[in-house]
């Protein structure tokens, strides 16, 4: 019988997140401040964030060491398993050997937790007593409960009140790992009230309830707000999975010639993809994909420029993948799939060619979700299967093309909470859209006018 | 085959790209802070005449200020943020 699937001892956990901004070709431009037009610096942050955090946000050494309490926390379900996927394999009559990497397995359902865990820990330390943060179904609300509860921690989370009243489940799940959840606009800050006082029936909103937890993290004692996405220290974080994988790879045998990821914010791609873009930096040949979707082509598409993130032009401008401030992505059914804007340190690497972005269409993404399903059983969080989809083509490929490849995925997290996305898909009522060419040029063109910074592509 | 412009009642429902579940359109309609989500037209363009229809019930200023200021992603806001917070401290206190 052949090996299914790996399980590394708890002694090979990583004891280090690996940076990758120590070994970028090109380094990583700062953001600059929107008032200043200088880098954004600590004191800019330190309202919200900690400063171990706000420390590695803009560090540069290549490895970091795991403290022992995260460490000893992260084996509550890590090492994760990696899995051989022979009955895709199968199915789809490849040559290719398929492996995938298996972050659904943590108490919250996704790989949210290994940066939350982190994130608790250092607040911890610093004298932090309470974090909030703010969610809509709660994914990340719920992994930071978690890991709030684990360092005997406050937690506060703002939930919009759609999704308080609509998605019970995750809200509980905060609840029973003690986190206080409740529905914006609350009147517990200023932002809230006001918009209670306007309409008092306000259903809320992400960015309201984004609001109020800053608010309340920069007025609170001992408090600090909390984001799962984007900024460098999360990226840092979840390399605690590529880590292992390539450890699992070698347990296996192979190394792989592609690794794939979905790309929202860029967190969960990164945290599979860094350390093998570091061995590519150093010579390996291995292919990097980032998979996004066909409607919402951030990377595949977009200049990279300075783009403000609002139109009045007063918040931090970041180098990032864009399609200008006033591009509203179609529809596509991946809620983690959305953001505007691409990390920016994936923002670089695809610039500098270590990282080659791919967009698929939704319909595809689906249909990639079942065949995963009907043959390796895990049903995929609807942005995983953006990944899966792109497995199966290069799969595909490997049996067009006669060749063993050996294909990695970020499996990087289940659906269980997400069918009715599924049920949409399953009753036709999702479509496909591609952006067309004159949508993208008008976005463009928006942009033109704004500063540049030097490594701008047209 | 010719849309309705009339909005769906608030039994269908679609996948919201920032909440991340389902939600009807009544909510998106007037999700910012009373005016539609700045991505209304874009998720509920393949549904009925969405455009058309906002068209008829805002004005322009409210078109312009639903439309031409789309949300901003989470990272971008937090130093606005920090300051708006500072503010209403410095407020409640003066």
């Amino acid at each position: 019988m052949q090996v299914k699937k790996i399980f590394l001892p708890e002694s090979e956990l990583p004891r280090q997140w690996y940076n990758i901004a120590a070994d970028m070709p090109t380094p990583l431009e700062p953001p600059l401040h929107p008032g200043t037009g200088k880098p954004v610096g600590p004191d800019d942050l330190a309202p919200i964030f900690p400063m171990p955090l706000i420390e590695q946000e803009v560090s540069k050494q290549r490895f970091i060491d795991i403290p022992e309490p995260v460490l000893e926390k992260y084996l509550i379900w890590r090492p994760t398993p990696m899995y051989r996927a022979f009955n895709l394999e199968k199915h789809l009559g490849t040559p290719a050997k398929i492996y995938f990497k298996n972050e659904g397995v943590s108490p919250a359902g996704s790989h949210k937790p290994n940066t939350a865990l982190a994130q608790a820990y250092y607040n911890k330390i610093s004298g932090t007593k309470k974090i909030t943060t703010e969610t809509g179904a709660g994914q990340w609300g719920s992994a930071l409960a978690m890991c709030c509860c684990l360092f005997g921690l406050e937690c506060k989370v703002y939930m919009v009140k759609v999704s308080f009243q609509q998605k019970p489940y995750r809200r509980l799940m905060m609840e029973t790992w003690g986190a206080t959840c409740i529905a914006s606009p609350s009147t517990e800050t200023n932002a809230g009230r006001k918009i209670l006082e306007k309409n008092p029936d306000s259903p809320g909103s992400l960015g309201i309830a984004i609001s109020e937890a800053v608010e309340a993290a920069v007025l609170g004692k001992d408090t600090k707000y909390s984001l799962g996405s984007v900024l460098n220290h999360v990226l840092l974080h979840q390399t605690i999975v590529g880590q292992e994988a390539q450890k699992q790879m070698a347990l296996f045998g192979d190394y792989p010639d592609v690794v794939i990821g979905c790309a929202g914010g860029g967190s969960n791609f990164s945290g599979l993809a860094f350390p093998f873009i570091r061995d590519k930096i150093h010579g390996k040949k291995v292919e990097i994909l980032a998979v996004e979707p066909a409607s919402c082509p951030t990377m595949t598409r977009g200049p990279f420029a300075y783009d403000f993130g609002d139109t009045v032009q007063m918040t931090p401008l970041l180098p990032m993948h864009t399609l200008g401030h006033s591009f509203i992505p179609e529809p596509i059914h991946a809620g983690g799939l959305r953001y505007h804007g691409m990390a920016p340190l994936v923002s670089q690497l695809i610039l500098d060619k270590l990282i080659t972005p791919i967009a698929v269409p939704q319909l595809e993404t689906f249909e990639a979700g079942l065949t995963f399903a009907r043959t390796e059983g895990f049903i995929s969080a609807p942005e995983t299967n953006h990944a899966i989809a792109v497995l199966i083509r290069e799969a595909k490929k490997a049996k067009e093309e006669g060749k063993q490849k050996v294909i990695l995925l970020n499996w990087s997290g289940h659906g269980l909470v997400d069918m009715a996305a599924y049920e949409a898909y399953l009753t036709g009522r999702l479509k496909n859209y591609e952006l067309p060419q004159e949508e993208i040029d008008r976005a463009l063109a928006e942009i033109a006018p704004l500063p540049k910074p030097k490594q701008y592509r047209k | 085959m010719t849309q309705r412009i009339t909005p769906p009642e608030d039994n269908l429902k679609i996948r919201c790209r920032k909440l991340g579940h389902q939600i009807f359109f009544s909510y998106c309609r007037r999700e910012n802070r009373g005016l539609p989500c700045p991505k209304t037209i874009d998720c509920w363009h393949i549904h009925f005449q969405v455009q058309d229809y906002l068209e008829q019930e805002l004005t322009h200023e409210e078109w312009n200020q639903a439309f031409a200021a789309p949300a901003k992603p989470k990272v971008m806001t937090l130093l606005d943020l920090i300051e708006q917070a500072k503010a209403a401290k410095e407020e409640g206190s003066g």
